[in-house]
């Protein structure tokens, strides 16, 4: 416990770190899963073949081995180096939310894919009939429903994303998971471990209950009609 | 005479080695309201589906006001629409009511129902807003414009839908047997509706089992077989002295 008061600020900075790398690449990751999964279903034969291929390729390989060879992989290329990117590119931090933001990405694809194919046939009938555009379709019927039945899926997703962005750690960040094996490394205080569970742990639930509040807003549609009306009943009193 | 509201002529249709329609040609007329009936797998569903393109024919023509959807070959020899933007459009004009309501379940009902007008037609969210609770009035569920679907009875679906039909402001509207999924009880309600859109003189196209409701509300019944049209007349007609055996038949097991 010494150890975890002596170095709070550490611990208080990686946990920052974490919580950052976890928003920033969970909506970025969210941004590029959007046109992939639509790339996806598309009849398009080179659109659905590149996005398979690139959701194959991410999930396909360990979140471990993609970090490496973001960090150490690209700086092999002497055009790399060379590039504009470089500065971003030999940093860890953002080798670390690049590796977190492809992985995520692709996953959410994948997911949001299996939303799009279980959206109701007859919903996107009823969409064509009234004269909808295909893009006005997406916006307006599909995709709304589809998050709607993605959603818990997703939900899983981030918090798999935010145990995963402990790996960040190998390629020397210093998020939570990093601040703790430094910290280690000088001190040989095993409960830094458990430390650091409880603060993973205390993220997730914050998480899975922020995800379950919106989940109960989102999916309104599916409650009973009386536990709505109670619902609004209380908010008004 | 005035242009016909619809009129489709000599529409094939195959599913694989099934053909479905074998050449159907249809009028309707301003204020014509034409009931389709004829047994299962007698294509008239397909064939409602084949005026709004949810299904492409395979040839034959769909003119709407005078204008022809306008159709061309693709490249791989399947029949495709010309112009996209033609097709919505019409298909904006041809209001459909389906069998399973299809219903945006997401939506509250009131959302459903300005939803096309809005994004579609392009009409001021106010002016959608106030026609749509006056339609909802109209078919009797204006008390349950902030429900979602789900909270429905069928009977109060199938009002919401043809609701979400009527704020088009239609021109013709298509019925595709509306009252199939409904409990018996509460097929009525649904009925009452469309006799009340039939003596507004809307154009509707109505298929369905009902041969009550053809007989009282249409002004033209049409009986498929096997994907042709077997009898065509006024409900008086098709129903007291029909000339097809087939269509006596029917009407024997089913009036």
């Amino acid at each position: 416990m010494e150890y975890l008061i002596q170095y709070s600020d550490r611990f208080i900075d990686g946990t920052i770190i974490t919580i950052q790398l976890l928003v920033t690449s969970s909506i970025i990751g969210l941004a590029i899963a959007v046109p992939m999964a639509l790339a996806r279903v598309s009849r398009n034969p080179l659109l659905a073949g590149g996005a398979y291929v690139y959701i194959y390729i991410l999930r396909g390989t360990p979140l471990l081995v993609q970090l490496y060879l973001v960090y150490f992989g690209l700086g092999q290329f002497e055009a790399v180096r060379e590039s504009v990117f470089w500065p971003i590119l030999r940093d860890e931090y953002w080798c670390g939310m690049i590796g977190l933001t492809l992985n995520t990405s692709a996953y959410v694809a994948e997911i949001l894919r299996g939303g799009i194919m279980g959206v109701p046939h007859g919903e996107v009938e009823a969409a064509r009939a009234a004269g909808m555009s295909q893009a006005l379709m997406y916006r307006r019927i599909i995709l709304p429903k589809a998050f709607r039945i993605a959603w818990p899926a997703y939900g899983n997703e981030v918090i798999l994303l935010l145990k995963g962005s402990a790996l960040v750690s190998t390629i020397t960040v210093l998020d939570l998971m990093g601040v703790t094996r430094t910290v280690f490394s000088r001190s040989y205080s095993l409960d830094l471990f458990l430390y650091a569970a409880i603060l993973y742990f205390v993220m997730t639930f914050v998480l899975t209950r922020v995800f379950r509040m919106i989940e109960r807003h989102l999916n309104r549609h599916l409650q009973d009609r009386e536990q709505i009306e109670k619902r609004t009943a209380a908010q008004a009193a | 005479m005035a242009t016909a509201a619809l009129v489709a002529e000599d529409v094939y249709k195959r599913f694989g080695s099934l053909e479905v329609l074998r050449g159907i040609s249809l009028t309707a007329n301003e204020q014509d309201v034409i009931a389709v009936l004829g047994s299962s797998g007698s294509g008239k569903s397909t064939f409602l589906r084949c005026i709004n393109l949810l299904e492409i024919p395979d040839s034959g023509k769909v003119y709407v006001h005078g204008e022809l959807i306008r159709m061309k070959e693709a490249r791989n020899g399947s029949r495709v629409p010309e112009d996209r933007k033609q097709v919505e459009r019409i298909r904006s004009k041809l209001a459909m009511v389906f069998q399973q309501f299809n219903l945006w379940s997401h939506m509250t009902i009131l959302e459903n129902v300005t939803e096309a007008p809005i994004h579609v037609l392009k009409r001021p969210k106010a002016e959608a807003i106030e026609l749509g609770e006056s339609i909802l009035e109209k078919v009797g569920i204006a008390d349950k414009r902030d429900f979602y679907p789900g909270h429905l009875s069928g009977g109060q679906q199938q009002r919401a839908a043809i609701a979400r039909a009527l704020a088009m402001e239609p021109e013709v509207m298509l019925f595709d047997e509306p009252t199939s999924a409904l409990d018996p009880e509460l097929v009525g309600e649904v009925l009452k509706v469309m006799r009340d859109l039939a003596e507004e003189g809307r154009t509707m196209i109505v298929v369905t089992h009902e041969t009550g409701f053809a007989r009282e509300v249409s002004s033209q019944v049409v009986f498929l077989h096997q994907g042709k049209v077997e009898e065509i007349g006024p409900p008086d007609q098709v129903f007291v002295n029909p000339k097809s055996e087939r269509c006596r038949q029917f009407l024997a097991t089913n009036y």
